[in-house]
């Protein structure tokens, strides 16, 4: 709150001592977007480019790196699926029939928890670790590596992942 | 007077020879039909006896899972259970019925059992809210975590021009279905020996009364035999041979068998319907092919009518003479009553009802073009007698509303392309990105028609569609980003000697320098060409190979344009790859396949292999995204709810031939092609013609909006749309870019690709807000 607050005062501060500052029009007008940003834009209005070297090209050469990273906060994160209850309904069914040793009952479990909950990182886990038991390494590996793909910021699964992916290769 | 004297001296002199041939013929003719009656016993026990009906597989569609979250209406449920053939019934009686109130079901589900899968039978209550499920209970009020509903069969694959039946067990057939064919069709069928000369007699008594063909004399044994060995000669000698045959082999059956295995052999085996080149046999099928629902929960009327069809399935036919097959059923219905196997009161309310058949003539083979994949896929194992006779059960992949929904958004979509739509064609394939399993397969706008299939054999030029793969062959070549300038600028390109390509913009304009991911979004086909020239067109076929494509593409600078003739079904097995985050997953329509005797014999599961980049293919479908949103597909965006997000591409080539659009969300990768068979030009663009279908058809899916997670090497940063300068994300054209964590991007603090001092000192009146 306070924070809020100090930070407005600083801003309208600033403000007041650049506000002679030329350059930016939209500064103070802008307003935040949402990411990512689906702008209805006339492509064909764009002012030339400063020219450069036809392709290929490099990057251009990096000046500093910001510390905070604006697009790490905006890129979206594991979607939260509507199945996840259902899923996981499956993920207990799977565990139960691979514990009685019923693998292929397991594994149809396991995709029909897949077809409803496909970005679910544990369902490809599991169903990684079952090819892993049956000793189906490739698959086992490309499963793992199709988990990690999918953990973003879950630290026990992307370990579990990981320990598949070392386990399988 | 002479001459009589004559004969009767001949009968004098040759009498004990005309008496002994007398008997010798009499005994030649006794031993004859012995042994022409022993042939023909012989012949139809042996063929009874070792009988195997030519079952082909049967196929059934994938399940409907039901469960607490899903976006489903109580409508869109409706219609699923409608397809299932369930009714609605208060008071729940059976498996197979469902009761519905505001926002609420209570659903009496049939449960089954393939190969060790099962689904019991339960009760369950459903609430709806705003399109979804909201809750999911069973009869003592639990909540229930998910449910599935009986697959339903949508076809199989029977032989050209064959028949196609489904077995039914002696314990699933009903006693009051037995009961009436034996009043209608052979009343004395307990007591007869394989024929009944009573009712021959009756027979032609009622039927020279009425002037009509009312009654018929053959027993249900004879029409067996019939069924089975005999074809339908009506006139002449042939006829009453067959006749002779008939009754002959009729009576060796009765002999050596028991009524009730006649009986349910005859139930399995009568033709009762004709769809198509495929012929409808015994009950169990009819009752699919006419009502949608198993044998076992047909009601009164439902069965009148089945028998009323036995008499006549061309003249009765109830889909192109109802009249006639109503006024058979209401016979047949009276008959129950006389002889005392209904009510009258039943009877009387199961005339009321009509016939109650299940929509069109379509549902046989309103999926012929799936089944057409699932045969083709099933060919890689299985030989053709085995699909064809064997009994398989195949479960496969496809999804009923989606199909549906496809099949509409394809007819309606080309009918609202105006004045050329009349002749033009197209096809629709919907898969499942993360699972390949195929969906939905559309091969024409007429939908029923077995004929092309060009969901998998029209292979057209695929134009832009094949751009994806040049892009992210060069961010995988670690030479470019997303945000790295090329020239869009005229370019002439040395085939030959002789020959010169000067590829141009649809708009016939360049742009100049552009950054990749605007190339990609805007199409520029100059642009692109540059790139691919410098990526190399060894890498890039080696990227569509990656990505699925099987044959080998031929090297011409023109395939950076997509001077390639693709099916559909490639199409979106390399579309899939990219949807899939690089991952490739072969398509499949098949999910197992169980044996006649209810043991599975082959399971297809899921095998992933990662196939590009993860990195790379991010960036590649964030651009789709921006082909969507700022890019060729705007205009089909357009067409779906605002804040939902896409990522396409469309697909136009030469001369307006051939329209594509391929596009995805999370859960629905959809191909689209619309063109002429005859490959006149078309007028149309990818998102004019393509773009219009796919659209419909997505909007129709209600689709969730395409997020992927970032992988974790990727970084995004802000760029400039137009320019590919870093820029700040409040700045106008400001598109996040995806790049390697490697990738030493500039961060901007302006918007005119200013980094300097004061840009990045105004940028901090920026943050936080």
């Amino acid at each position: 709150m306070s924070c809020a607050a100090r930070s407005a005062l600083l801003r309208a501060t600033l403000l007041a001592a650049f506000a002679a500052t030329a350059g930016c029009s939209s500064l103070g007008v802008a307003p935040t977007r949402p990411a990512p940003t689906p702008a209805p834009a006339p492509p064909e209005t764009s002012p030339l480019p400063a020219p450069t070297e036809p392709p290929p090209v490099a990057l251009p050469p990096s000046l500093s790196r910001p510390a905070p990273e604006p697009g790490r906060d905006v890129a979206p994160r594991r979607p939260q699926s509507d199945a996840t209850a259902a899923s996981g309904a499956l993920l207990e069914q799977s565990r139960a029939q691979r514990a009685a040793g019923s693998l292929p009952a397991a594994r149809a479990t396991l995709e029909r928890a897949l077809r409803l909950d496909p970005n679910n990182p544990e369902v490809w886990i599991e169903l990684g670790e079952l090819e892993l038991q049956t000793g189906n390494l490739t698959q086992a590996t490309a499963m793992a590596r199709k988990a990690l793909t999918l953990t973003g910021r879950d630290v026990r699964l992307a370990t579990r992942a990981e320990r598949l992916l070392r386990a399988a290769e | 007077m002479a001459r009589r004297a004559t004969a009767i001296q001949a009968l004098k002199k040759y009498g004990p020879l005309v008496r002994r041939l007398w008997w010798r013929a009499l005994a030649i003719g006794f031993v004859a039909t012995v042994l022409v009656g022993g042939y023909f016993a012989f012949v139809a026990t042996k063929e009874f006896e070792g009988r195997r009906w030519d079952i082909p597989a049967q196929v059934y569609a994938a399940p409907l899972e039901l469960y607490a979250g899903r976006a489903l209406s109580a409508d869109d449920l409706v219609a699923e259970l409608k397809r299932l053939g369930y009714r609605e019934d208060p008071r729940l009686p059976r498996p197979g019925t469902f009761r519905l109130s505001l926002g609420r079901m209570e659903l009496a589900t049939r449960g089954f059992a393939f190969a060790g899968d099962t689904e019991p039978e339960r009760v369950v209550s459903l609430a709806f809210v705003g399109g979804r499920i909201a809750t999911l209970r069973d009869a003592r009020g639990e909540r229930t975590a998910i449910v599935r509903l009986n697959p339903l069969l949508i076809g199989s694959l029977f032989p050209s021009h064959g028949e196609d039946r489904l077995i039914v067990a002696p314990d699933e057939i009903p006693q009051l279905l037995t009961d009436t064919l034996k009043a209608v069709e052979d009343r004395r069928f307990d007591s007869h020996f394989g024929v009944d000369p009573i009712a021959v007699l009756r027979a032609s008594f009622v039927n020279v009364k009425s002037g009509e063909i009312r009654e018929g004399a053959s027993t249900l044994t004879q029409q067996l035999v019939r069924s089975y060995y005999l074809t339908n000669q009506r006139s002449g000698f042939a006829a009453w041979w067959r006749k002779i045959r008939e009754a002959f082999m009729a009576v060796a059956l009765e002999i050596r068998y028991e009524k009730t295995d006649l009986l349910h052999a005859y139930v399995n085996e009568i033709y009762l319907g004709q769809d198509g080149a495929r012929a409808i046999h015994g009950f169990g099928l009819a009752s699919q092919f006419y009502f949608g629902k198993p044998l076992a929960e047909l009601e009164v009327h439902e069965l009148a009518m089945l028998v009323a069809v036995v008499r006549g399935p061309t003249y009765y036919d109830p889909r192109r003479h109802p009249e006639r097959a109503l006024a058979r059923r209401d016979f047949v219905l009276q008959r129950m009553v006389d002889e005392g196997l209904a009510d009258n009161e039943t009877v009387q309310a199961a005339a009321e009802r009509d016939l109650g058949l299940i929509a069109g003539n379509r549902r046989g083979s309103m999926q012929s073009a799936f089944l057409g994949l699932v045969r083709r896929q099933l060919g890689a194992d299985y030989a053709r007698d085995d699909l064809e006779r064997t009994g398989l059960v195949v479960l496969s992949t496809l999804d009923p509303a989606v199909q549906a929904a496809a099949e509409r958004a394809l007819g309606t979509g080309i009918e609202t392309l105006g004045k050329n739509s009349a002749d033009l064609e197209g096809a629709v394939i919907v898969t499942s990105p993360q699972t390949g399993e195929v969906r939905a397969l559309v091969g024409g706008r007429d939908a029923s028609f077995e004929g092309f299939n060009r969901a998998l054999d029209a292979r057209r030029q695929i134009g832009s569609l094949i751009k994806p793969a040049v892009y992210l062959a060069a961010l995988e070549s670690g030479r470019y980003t997303l945000a790295s300038i090329v020239d869009d600028a005229p370019i002439v390109v040395q085939l030959d000697r002789r020959n010169t390509w000067a590829p141009s913009n649809f708009d016939n304009e360049a742009h100049g320098l552009v950054p990749l991911m605007r190339a990609l979004a805007e199409s520029y086909n100059m642009a692109t060409v540059r790139l691919g020239l410098d990526v190399g067109l060894e890498p890039i076929a080696a990227t569509l190979t990656r990505l699925g494509l099987e044959k080998q593409p031929t090297l011409y600078p023109s395939m950076l344009l997509g001077a390639l003739a693709l099916t559909p079904i490639e199409v979106t097995q390399i579309y899939n790859t990219l949807a899939n985050g690089g991952f490739r997953v072969p398509l499949r329509t098949v999910r197992s396949v169980i044996a006649e005797d209810g043991e599975l014999k082959q399971r297809y599961a899921i095998q992933i292999a990662q196939a590009a980049d993860a990195g790379a293919v991010y960036a590649i479908n964030r651009a789709l995204v921006q082909v969507m949103e700022r890019g060729t597909g705007r205009t089909v965006d357009r067409l779906l709810p605002q804040d939902l997000v896409v990522a396409g591409k469309t697909g136009t080539s030469d001369d307006l031939r051939d329209s594509w659009f391929a596009g995805f969300t999370n859960d629905h990768l959809i191909v689209a092609w619309v063109g002429a068979d005859d490959n006149r030009p078309t007028g149309l663009t990818g998102s004019a013609g393509a773009g219009r279908v796919w659209a419909q058809l997505l909007k129709s899916l209600e689709a969730a909006s395409y997020e992927a997670p970032r992988p974790a090497d990727v970084d995004e940063h802000w760029v400039d749309y137009l320019t590919g300068d870093p820029t700040a994300e409040r700045c106008p054209d400001a598109v996040l870019v995806p790049m390697p964590a490697t990738a030493d991007f500039p961060r901007a603090f302006g918007c005119n690709g200013e980094t300097g001092l004061g840009a990045r000192f105004r940028s901090w009146f920026d943050y936080g807000r």
